[in-house]
């Protein structure tokens, strides 16, 4: 119903002349960014196959603009070359004309974004490998989010987590749309629980190798592996700080787990929690001046917050008998977290300053949300399958899409970063 | 010769002395390695009398007789693996118990590591890894936690019973590795425990 009365504003809207120009001037504007924008997107025009393009670039580049929230991709009619014809008989505002062609071992794309005018709105050039065109159709749709709608995508964001595919518990990588899952880690050893650096460029989590569970710190490419030694027992759910080097980590002295800060050379340990009780599960509020937790000091594990320094803990929880894995949205408004409900776990939504709080109930048992970079998404581990996989949904709950399918994928983690305007490898654009 | 060792060799010979008449009076002698296929597949029954009798036998040293040098140190298995399985099949080492996110220990987990502190003082050769399990009904991040709890709250009470606290280390799995993969409260009253497990000094 929504999209059909959309299409019919348009199409009203659309006989004013000069309008898809206005209307795009005005839509660059952040505050003003909430109209979504019809775009003609037809195949690139080029002597490569469909085979070659269409599934390394051509439906991921329409996926990401179809999931942006800026676009909509307006049908097409046939036999209409990409022009301002086209945006017209397609009820469209824009076009976006594609030319591919190989220049030695590279892939070359053209991208136009032409009005229904015939002007210019974005040129852009881009170039890689075959195996880069993902990474170019993800770069591709930032910068058409960026420039029509002011605010940075997150098609080139990641998610870490850990399967079990290839034997034990190893920490992997795949981009937000579940494409190109990679191993990071290769410990041959259980190793759980990765966390983003703030930079996204490298990752903290738990391993037993050692038949202790220890931190651990590797950058993004499965690089620079180091331990963080903390002489403590535990090192769970460690977190990279958003605005300094320290972590922060569930340490066990005397099997009392408690929440403490370590640089991340593993120098200048410090406790934040002093209670008796189990703490658990910090994560850092997106400013870094506060840390949420789990605490079992009410008697059963709840959700609080306090100061980065450890002081002023104050309770954000109080439904149901469980709650955990709780994480802030990046505008720090809302957090995420486990919480059961009628003997299940779902993903609640709370926002801790009016006491509000809605459910996200899908089947099995769900855990462990993570935010997506805009906040518009939630990756989390569900078991509903029979094993646990990961999923993406928006954070209303629809739009559900699993992401893996091989052996047993949990403990999700979404990058901080979704938009690398200055990518270090290719694609480059020219 | 170390001390040690010298209780080691003087213990088998004692063993031996007084497993030399039981074994005549069966029909087959029995070899001094037969814990090894006791923890495997069932044996045949040619074998089966011999481990039998001498489990019992060793039960009844344990329990009755605290000053007896004469442990069975000459059955245990060099290889790890089969010295954890056979001294928790033969209730030397008890694991403890838990209730639902709790980490206090029953009557029940006191009496097996009452057991299993008997066991350890007399057999200081091994060192203990006490890891600590939970069921799958809670959140993997709080479980880890727990289990770190169960784990140390027995390391405690195993040290109180005169277990040297030096020979004792521990580690949390939470939920990762669970006894028994069931999803009912059977399956989860095994996987909530801190089990006991041999390790080389």
């Amino acid at each position: 119903m929504k999209s059909i009365l959309l299409t019919i504003l348009f199409a009203t809207v659309s006989t004013a002349p000069l309008f898809a120009q206005t209307q795009i001037q005005t839509t660059i504007d952040p505050t003003k960014a909430s109209t979504i924008i019809r775009i003609a997107v037809p195949r690139p025009e080029t002597t490569l196959t469909l085979e070659a393009i269409n599934s390394p670039f051509f439906a991921p580049l329409t996926r990401d603009l179809a999931y942006s929230g800026v676009f909509a991709i307006a049908p097409i009619p046939p036999n209409i070359p990409a022009s301002a014809d086209l945006a017209k008989a397609a009820n469209a505002q824009l076009v976006l004309k594609l030319t591919m062609a190989m220049d030695e071992q590279d892939f070359v794309v053209d991208a136009r974004v032409i009005d229904t005018t015939g002007a210019l709105q974005f040129g852009q050039r881009y170039r890689g490998t075959a195996a880069a065109l993902p990474q170019m159709a993800h770069k591709m749709a930032n910068d058409l989010v960026r420039t029509f709608n002011g605010k940075p995508g997150i098609f080139q964001s990641d998610l870490a987590f850990a399967s079990n595919r290839t034997g034990a518990f190893e920490i992997w990588l795949m981009d937000w749309d579940g494409a190109n899952q990679r191993q990071i880690s290769r410990h041959k050893g259980l190793s759980i629980l990765p966390s983003f650096s703030a930079d996204s460029d490298r990752l903290v989590y738990t391993s037993f190798v050692r038949g202790t569970s220890d931190m651990y710190v590797i950058n993004r490419r499965g690089g620079g592996r180091i331990r963080i030694p903390s002489n403590l027992g535990l090192n769970t759910s460690a977190t990279f700080s958003p605005i300094s080097n320290d972590i922060a980590f569930v340490g066990s002295l005397h099997g009392n787990p408690d929440i403490y800060l370590i640089g991340d050379d593993g120098s200048n340990l410090r406790r934040l929690t002093t209670t008796s009780s189990i703490e658990s599960t910090p994560e850092w509020s997106p400013n870094g001046r506060q840390l949420s937790f789990t605490s079992g000091r009410s008697g059963t594990p709840q959700i609080y917050q306090m100061d980065a320094e450890g002081t002023n803990v104050r309770r954000i929880s109080f439904e149901g008998d469980w709650n955990d894995d709780a994480t802030w949205s990046p505008d720090g408004e809302q957090m995420a977290y486990t919480s059961r409900v009628n003997g299940r776990f779902q993903i609640r939504i709370a926002n801790p300053s009016t006491g509000a709080s809605r459910v996200v109930a899908g089947e099995g048992s769900n855990e462990q949300p993570t935010w997506s970079p805009d906040g518009k998404w939630i990756g989390f581990q569900s078991d509903r399958s029979g094993k646990w996989q990961i999923y993406r949904m928006r954070e209303d709950g629809t739009e559900l899409l699993q992401l893996t399918f091989d052996g047993e994928n949990k403990d999700p983690d979404w990058s901080k970063k979704g938009d690398d305007s200055q990518p270090k490898t290719p694609p480059t654009p020219r | 010769m170390s001390k040690a060792s010298k209780a080691f060799l003087g213990s088998l010979l004692v063993a031996a002395i007084i497993l030399v008449p039981a074994c005549r009076s069966k029909k087959t002698p029995a070899p001094k390695t037969v814990p090894t296929t006791v923890s495997s597949t069932p044996p045949p029954d040619v074998n089966m009398t011999v481990p039998t009798t001498t489990v019992a036998t060793a039960t009844q040293d344990f329990v009755q007789e605290t000053t007896t040098p004469r442990v069975t140190t000459e059955n245990l298995p060099a290889d790890v693996e089969e010295l954890n399985r056979m001294v928790q099949t033969r209730g030397y080492i008890q694991d403890a118990f838990f209730g639902y996110d709790e980490a206090a220990i029953s009557a029940d987990a006191q009496a097996a590591l009452s057991s299993s502190a008997t066991w350890l003082k007399k057999n200081g050769q091994y060192n203990v890894l006490i890891e600590g399990h939970c069921d799958e009904r809670g959140t993997e991040q709080y479980n880890l936690a727990l289990g770190d709890r169960r784990a140390n709250t027995v390391k405690d009470f195993l040290a109180t019973l005169g277990v040297d606290s030096s020979r004792m280390r521990t580690v949390s799995y939470g939920e990762e590795r669970p006894f028994d993969a069931g999803h009912a409260e059977a399956s989860w009253a095994k996987n909530r425990r801190a089990h006991l497990v041999l390790v080389g000094k």
